[in-house]
């Protein structure tokens, strides 16, 4: 079952969480908290896209703020969380919220595209929420690069000055991690993201490795 | 990790340990922690359902921003206390603490998801009235907790517990199948026991639909928790009693998945179906939002 989205007894038993939904608030923080991770400046506009279940239910749930906390930075349990709208507004952040009436374009009820940007730096982050607070990032957009993981965490992003990340795929494998999908696609001035799905978390330490080797990693 | 129930069963059988062992040792792998730990993370978990339940039924308990739940824990509590239940303490106590810890949920208070914070009061109605009847352990609760996690990670992993794809059947009825494990463990079951528990509860919230009023989880879901708590205890007693479902545990997985699978939206969490969908629904959502609605549907 390494395809499994449960992975840690704390999926199930937990998350730790301010209520009502952890589908609907907990997995929304998290979906959230990845595209913070991903933008990581000083962030000037927010926009929400709901689809299904979300776009019907967003507001009940506090799917609003929720989400809104995670792009703040915001963890699950933090009482903040309900007031994360007013807060990012305070903070002179612009946010938008749409509902709409289709399907999702990655094919799950609990759809949120979160769309990030400053004046120089624009991200769009699609991700569902699967239940319990578990969420996939089924589709990316990162400095102009496209890509479309499986879904699952954890996803790798990394920035190399190759196209085979080689020194990176040692120090993974040295761990025993597997790379279950990957995909390379260049940037102007010979960089290249990469984009890994893994079927656990590396290491602290491989961490620490990867960072000496590329000019840029971010882990999801 | 465990592909099945009857991986499980097996694995336990086969080593002589408990079910909660397994998972302990599991997570001890997958997140490369200590046992003391990974022990000691699942002791805040259950440090955080203990102060949700709590403050649930304590002095008049908690209410919710719109006013549609909060309160009833203390109620049951007040009743429970003047000796005229119907049930015995034990059930009684189980519909306690289910309901507080939905009421705190629906307050926007602290909870712990157990499989999700629609089905969070399950649990702890369940492990809360163990507690009392067969004067448990702090160990013996955590021992619980993992247990329960190895039946709710098959279930998650191989159907699904989100109302939204699958019914309140995949939240509130997979934690009543969790609960059910985990207390058959706990008073002394087999392995086989629990599961037999696992699949009875299960079994018998098959086809629950999720439909909350104005979307929100309140109505029904603070009390449907006291069915997935009661229903747990029930399987429970009958599993230590013996009976067997019939239908093995992971054939009732993938029966819940296959019947999610064909409910439709209406009916998924998406608070347009079912009790969200009757008069009384639709004039509350009116009232909470102010929007105008398509009632023909």
């Amino acid at each position: 079952m390494s395809g499994g989205n449960y992975k840690s007894v704390f999926d199930i038993i937990g998350p730790v969480m301010v209520g009502p939904s952890s589908s609907h608030t907990a997995g929304a923080v998290a979906i959230g908290q990845a595209a913070h991770k991903i933008f990581g400046e000083k962030l000037k506009k927010v926009t929400i896209d709901y689809y299904e279940s979300f776009a019907k239910t967003h507001q009940g749930h506090g799917t609003d703020y929720a989400i809104i906390a995670g792009v703040l930075g915001m963890e699950t349990d933090d009482l903040r969380v309900p007031r994360a709208v007013e807060i990012a507004q305070k903070q002179g952040i612009e946010v938008i919220f749409n509902e709409h009436e289709g399907t999702s374009p990655i094919n799950h009820p609990n759809t949120a595209i979160i769309t990030l940007e400053n004046d120089t730096k624009k991200i769009k982050v699609s991700g569902c929420s699967i239940g319990g607070g578990t969420i996939e990032i089924r589709d990316l957009e990162v400095e102009g690069c496209h890509f479309t993981p499986l879904g699952p965490l954890p996803i790798m992003l990394c920035w190399t000055g190759g196209n085979d990340p080689v020194d990176i795929k040692a120090h993974l494998s040295h761990d025993n991690i597997q790379i279950r999908k990957e995909s390379a696609l260049s940037q102007a001035g010979g960089r290249y993201i990469h984009e890994l799905d893994l079927d656990r978390m590396p290491h602290p330490k491989v961490l620490d490795q990867i960072k000496a080797v590329s000019s840029g990693l971010i882990c999801l | 990790m465990y592909n099945s129930v009857a991986e499980i069963v097996a694995t336990a059988q086969e080593r002589k340990l408990p079910i909660w062992e397994l998972m302990l040792e599991q997570e001890i792998q997958y997140s490369r922690s200590s046992r003391t730990e990974v022990w000691n993370k699942m002791k805040r978990q259950l440090d955080v359902m203990k102060a949700a339940a709590k403050r649930g039924t304590t002095g008049d308990g908690v209410f919710s921003p719109t006013g549609l739940t909060g309160g009833e824990a203390a109620k049951m509590r007040k009743y429970r206390e003047s000796g005229q239940g119907l049930t015995d303490e034990t059930v009684l106590y189980a519909i306690e603490n289910s309901l507080a810890t939905n009421e705190v949920n629906a307050a926007m208070g602290l909870i712990c998801a157990t499989p999700t914070a629609g089905s969070s009061g399950t649990i702890p109605g369940v492990l809360f009235a163990l507690e009392k009847k067969r004067a448990l352990t702090e160990d013996q609760m955590i021992a619980f907790l993992f247990c329960a996690s190895a039946f709710g990670m098959v279930t998650a992993n191989n159907a699904m517990i989100a109302g939204a794809t699958g019914g309140c059947q995949a939240e509130v009825g997979s934690a009543s199948g969790m609960a059910a494990a985990a207390a058959v463990e706990i008073c002394g079951g087999t392995p086989l026991q629990a599961a037999e528990g696992f699949a009875m509860a299960l079994s018998n919230l098959l086809g629950l639909v999720c439909d909350p009023v104005a979307g929100l989880v309140e109505i029904p879901c603070v009390k449907r928790n006291v069915v997935g708590s009661v229903n747990a205890l029930a399987a429970a007693d009958m599993a230590l009693a013996g009976l067997e479902n019939k239908i093995p545990a992971d054939e009732v997985i993938l029966a819940m998945k296959r019947i999610g699978k064909r409910l439709p939206a209406q009916l998924r969490e998406t608070g347009l179906g079912g009790l969200a969908a009757t008069p009384t629904g639709t004039k509350m959502k009116m009232k909470i939002f102010g929007q105008e609605l398509d009632l023909n549907i």
